[in-house]
């Protein structure tokens, strides 16, 4: 085999490899000592004394003109630096992600209570705290526009003057003819649901710490998801050249998709006192304002109609979706995408139409969290199977198997799925493996105080961005003269375990190398850039670079190897340190190798950046191309229901995944049980209540519960079905997100199963589980 | 959104003497014991504190002490004392039931008993228990000493009997033989959470006859109370089912529940009745009553 550079037969070649070393073994992460001793260094770590530390000064109006800020009493404060509001902001004081509508700082107006109006900068902690209490801002209050109803008719109160409505963003998808569908239809079942806020309640908020001239740059340590992303924010804001900047992401405590949004805006922050002072700045979000001000999981009203036939196949679905995106679009435009094109869940349906509004409120944003708009509309869709399998008197499972993509398949916006979809298989397995029918009439024999209920949540999630929009990948690889092994990456580790993992293993397998060897440098703007840290995306099209980089340089020891053996490269084996001729006998050792390529002039080092293909979308007809593959996933629920209080207690849960090769097992369960449970939160307790100005009344952990390890229910081991993608790095699509996305129909469904009654609202609180059983007399 | 805690002047004190000449003397003066109240209030600036004055490191306030016909609890008695005690296991077991489900380890390893109780909170939890229990709480102050029945003791949110100058000093909890007692908290999950509603219930049987019953709640008041009405009904009749139905029905009577972001003050009502129920039922069956 000659020796080739070319990422796509790279990919091809290792995508079909037989046997593996640490590719699907749960290997241990390299940081689980770091972790577990307490010793993995935070951003919050790197503080030092003598550092300014910078407070926030947030907005108490919902919707108000700036008139004056007055900042005399704040500086009189001993250690007071200074006050920083718009005005100091030397570039452009832009940060939305997909539209140019919000500022770092606010300008002009606030727009929501809590917003960010201006920067105190103290030589201590005490006196920052102390002189942001001082910081006087004079309002001249607006109408302002809570509810996104509203938000839609009103024409006299914007959010956004220069939009001329309360629209941030349309979406459509079209297919075929909805009331030819609905003429077809023996059932058809129309709901509105509710989904409703959901915080990410990270344990470190968000911190960053900005030093100016360290490594010739200003160099910002963060908590963000995407490095790169927060250099150009960075770049912007302060009217420089991103190379001038330079961002390093330590251990992250989670981000879950909220430091993808806030984090590249906390860097923002601390670089801009640095640059203005010329000292390092350091900030750090209280508990209160993180729950304040960092964007949340969209809050929706879905509008969703479908209809079948008597034989169990869809005809048609007509989805209005609106996403209430608060104060600002943020990431709304494309969180909308996705709810848009993933309307249907994992169905075919010959007819089509879905309409999403992006809809300014004054209100705190929306923004990225796991499963990405996702999760809601999954939940009105699986409702909606429910209620039709309820009607046609079939089983859920069979009725959704009757529907599901499969190969061959086409989507809601006419893309055909030729290949990596294997979830009527997955689906199957685990109906199986739960005894499905059994369970559900065992839980039928509940009739007393405590009822059970078993329900079903299957779902589809694109991988990469949506339609056309560019994705890439890329890492760099080098072997030191010692025979050790740097990996360079932009993927950061949240906890997540990508680059301490998968990646390491995946250098290791494709190189030979001891795993002991390869050393992962993640989450740094002087890593090549493979993209941000989210949409599931850190094993799976983060890692095709790291793949690409040690293939390429694979293939050069190969060669070499084929040389010093006196054999054919593609008779070299290495595993595990010693360097084979293939039933030779003949042998060298990995170190040995290595310093022959030193001596020989062998380039150990190589890029693999990787230009993801994609197809077309037509966003003018709503159809085309939406994603280059999918995920699937599907989890059942066990529920059990106290009809006395309401309380809901989830007994058991079983996923199942199809999201292509498993890299390590163990930290796939891990990312399933958390999202599993982080699903649970959302769906039974987590909820956050506004009061009439739009101002969060519990943005606190103590009224804003999430669960605690009594309230986890068993997890089963997941069933997989390893359903290749042809692009992914040894086929693998991507996981973090997964669990989450059906959990809410999942339980939601079992628990409208316990009852007898659907379930159109979340969260069900014991108080509306409670009340939702004595609506118009219980069963 | 005031999260720094204002300049206060901070006084350890070793003895119990001691904390009371520094309370007698401070002007807006605070006591500090767990400070897992405090501490998120001076934050918050629910008191406008000068002083505050440390009682957690007064060795004679913490005990547990078994005293023949009533268990006497130091008032700087942590929390976590109160689950592990067996003096408390087998003279209170309500005390513990209740206790056990406050907070977390690590919070019940700095909170007092005294701190919850005089810090009035609707919510507090050991209340239900010692209410039912009919503790008496044993105040002090330079000028001696007075005791007063817990059901006198809280006033309203955040307000105690206590005078400037006093302290709680102990929990004085009788015994109570042949009664069977119960306590059931609906918070928002399984563990570390506030309270929505919890029932303590205490209940006497003789001859199938309710010979003493105490009903006592959190959350659904001003302040924690005793539900007289659920004890005016039931004392003296006839065990039955329909009587407890019937009788937990009267708790509306004793509670005014707000609405808050918690729960509403329906669902409250509602609970009010149905855990009042719950824990009658539960106490008898703890009290050996078969229904
Ligand atoms: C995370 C968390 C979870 C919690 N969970 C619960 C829960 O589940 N249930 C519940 O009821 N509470 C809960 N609490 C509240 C709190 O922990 C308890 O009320 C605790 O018992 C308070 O005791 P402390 O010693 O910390 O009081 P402190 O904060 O020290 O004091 C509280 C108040 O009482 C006064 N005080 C204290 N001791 C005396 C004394 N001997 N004489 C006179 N005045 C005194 C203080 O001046 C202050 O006003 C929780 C608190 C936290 C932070």
């Amino acid at each position: 085999m000659a020796l080739t550079e070319d990422p796509y037969t790279l990919i091809s070649k290792w995508l079909h490899a037989k046997e593996f070393l640490v590719v699907g073994k749960g290997i241990a992460r390299a940081d689980a000592l770091d972790k577990a001793l307490g010793t993995a260094k935070f951003v919050e770590d790197y503080f030092q004394e003598g550092m300014l530390f910078v407070k926030q000064v947030l907005s108490t109006e919902p919707h108000a003109k700036i008139l004056r800020v007055r900042d005399e009493e704040a500086l009189k404060v001993p250690k007071v630096v200074k006050v920083f509001t718009a005005r100091d902001i030397p570039g452009e004081n832009q940060v939305g992600y997909a539209l140019p509508d919000q500022p770092l700082i606010a300008e002009g107006k606030v727009r929501y209570h809590g917003e960010l109006v201006a920067l105190v900068a103290a030589e201590d902690i005490d006196a920052a705290l102390r002189a942001a209490e001082l910081v006087k801002v004079d309002y001249d209050p607006l109408p302002y526009v809570l509810d996104p109803l509203e938000a839609l008719e009103r024409k006299d109160v914007l959010v956004h003057e220069e939009v001329g409505s309360n629209i941030a963003f349309r979406t459509k998808v079209r297919k075929g003819n909805v009331e030819e569908g609905f003429s077809e239809a023996d059932v058809i079942v129309e709901n509105e649901y509710r989904t409703h806020h959901q915080d990410h309640v990270y344990l470190e908020t968000e911190g960053a710490l900005a030093i100016p001239g360290l490594d010739g740059r200003l160099t910002v340590v963060t908590a963000a998801q995407y490095p790169h992303l927060a250099q150009s924010i960075i770049a912007r804001v302060l009217g420089v050249p991103a190379s001038s900047i330079k961002v390093v992401v330590p251990f992250m405590g989670g981000g879950f998709g909220g430091k993808d949004d806030e984090g590249p805006l906390t860097a923002a922050k601390a670089a801009l006192v640095a640059h203005l002072t010329g000292r390092p700045a350091f900030i750090l979000y209280t508990r209160e304002e993180s729950l304040r001000m960092h964007p949340k999981r969209e809050a929706t009203i879905i509008k969703y109609k479908s209809g079948a036939t008597k034989d169990g196949k869809l005809t048609a679905i007509d989805v209005k979706i609106i996403h209430d995106t608060g104060a600002y679009a943020n990431r709304g435009p494309f969180i909308l995408w996705r709810a848009t094109v993933h309307a249907s869940g994992p169905y075919e349906v010959p007819h089509a139409r879905v309409e999403g509004y992006c809809v300014y409120t004054n209100k705190v944003y929306q923004g990225s969290f796991r499963g990405f708009g996702n999760p809601s509309v999954q939940f009105a869709a699986e409702m909606q199977m429910n209620e039709l399998a309820r009607k046609l008197g079939m089983d859920p499972v069979e009725f959704r198997l009757k529907n599901m993509l499969r190969p061959g398949s086409r989507t809601i916006t006419n893309q055909l799925l030729e290949e990596s979809v294997g979830i009527a298989e997955a689906v199957e397995k685990l109906a199986e493996k739960v005894n499905w029918a059994k369970r559900r009439a065992e839980c039928e024999s509940f009739k007393g105080r405590y009822r059970r209920g078993i329900g079903i949540g299957v779902a589809w999630h694109g991988i990469s961005t949506s339609r056309g929009v560019p994705d890439w990948s890329n890492a760099y690889v080098k072997i030191d003269k010692d025979g050790s092994v740097s990996m360079f990456t932009g993927i950061v580790e949240m906890g997540q375990g990508s680059p301490n993992s998968s990646h390491r293993q995946i250098v290791a397998e494709i190189l030979g190398a001891p795993l002991e060897k390869v050393k992962v440098v993640f989450g740094t703007s002087d890593a090549p850039d493979a993209g941000a840290t989210h949409a599931s995306r850190g094993t799976s099209i983060g890692a095709i670079g790291v793949l690409v980089a040690a293939a390429r340089v694979r293939e050069r020891l190969n060669k070499l190897a084929a040389e010093l053996l006196g054999c054919k490269p593609e008779d070299v084996e290495i595993k595990n340190g010693v360097v084979r001729a293939k039933g030779t006998g003949k042998e060298l050792s990995w170190d040995e190798l290595i310093k022959q390529a030193y001596a020989r002039g062998v380039d150990l080092s190589a890029t693999g950046y990787f230009f993801l293909p994609k197809g077309k979308f037509n966003d003018e007809l709503g159809q085309g191309q939406a994603y280059p593959a999918f995920s699937y996933v599907a989890m059942i629920a066990e529920v059990e229901v106290d009809t006395w209080t309401g309380k809901v207690r989830v007994l058991r849960i079983w996923p199942a995944l199809a999201a292509g090769r498993i890299i390590n097992p163990q930290q796939v369960e891990g990312q399933i049980e958390g999202a599993a449970v982080q699903g649970m939160g959302y769906v039974l307790m987590e909820q956050f209540v506004f009061d009439n100005k739009g101002r969060i009344l519990n943005a606190d952990l103590t009224d804003y519960v999430v669960p605690t390890t009594l309230d986890i229910p068993e997890i089963e081991k997941p069933v997989y079905v390893e359903d290749l993608f042809k692009y992914g790095p040894f086929g693998a699509k991507g996981v973090g997100e997964m669990a989450l996305i059906p959990a809410p129909a999942a339980i939601a469904g079992a628990v409208s199963h316990a009852l007898g009654k659907p379930i159109t609202k979340l969260p069900l609180t014991p108080e509306a589980v409670y009340f939702e059983l004595r609506k118009g007399g219980s069963t | 959104m005031f999260y720094r805690i204002p300049e206060i002047n901070y006084f350890r004190a070793s003895t119990l003497e001691e904390a009371l000449e520094l309370i007698s003397k401070l002007e807006n003066v605070k006591v500090l014991a767990g400070g897992s109240d405090l501490l998120i209030d001076l934050k918050i600036r629910r008191y406008e504190v000068k002083n505050v004055v440390d009682i957690s490191g007064i060795k004679e306030l913490s005990y547990i002490e078994d005293r023949g016909d009533h268990v006497a609890i130091g008032a700087a008695t942590k929390l976590q004392d109160i689950v592990e005690s067996p003096i408390i296991a087998t003279k209170a077991p309500v005390l513990a039931e209740a206790v056990n489900e406050m907070a977390s380890w690590q919070v019940r390893n700095v909170a007092t008993i005294g701190g919850n109780l005089c810090n009035a909170s609707p919510a507090a939890d050991t209340a239900p228990p010692l209410l039912v229990l009919n503790a008496r709480l044993r105040l002090v102050s330079l000028e001696g000493e007075r005791e007063v029945p817990i059901t006198e003791f809280f006033l309203g949110p955040r307000k105690t009997v206590l005078r400037k100058g006093e302290l709680l000093k102990e929990i004085v909890v009788p015994y109570e033989r042949g009664a069977g007692a119960s306590f059931i908290k609906l918070g928002r999950r399984n563990a570390f959470t506030l309270s929505v509603v919890a029932v303590a219930t205490l209940v006497k049987v003789r001859n199938g006859i309710f010979d003493d019953v105490r009903v006592a709640l959190n959350s659904v008041a001003p302040k924690p109370v005793r539900a007289v009405s659920v004890e005016k009904f039931l004392k003296s009749r006839e065990v039955s089912m329909s009587a407890i139905e019937e009788g937990a029905k009267r708790v509306l009577q004793d509670i005014s529940p707000i609405s808050d972001v918690r729960a509403s003050a329906d669902y409250r009502k509602e609970m009010s009745v149905i855990l009042t129920k719950e824990s009658l039922l539960r106490s008898l069956e703890r009290a050996g009553v078969k229904l």
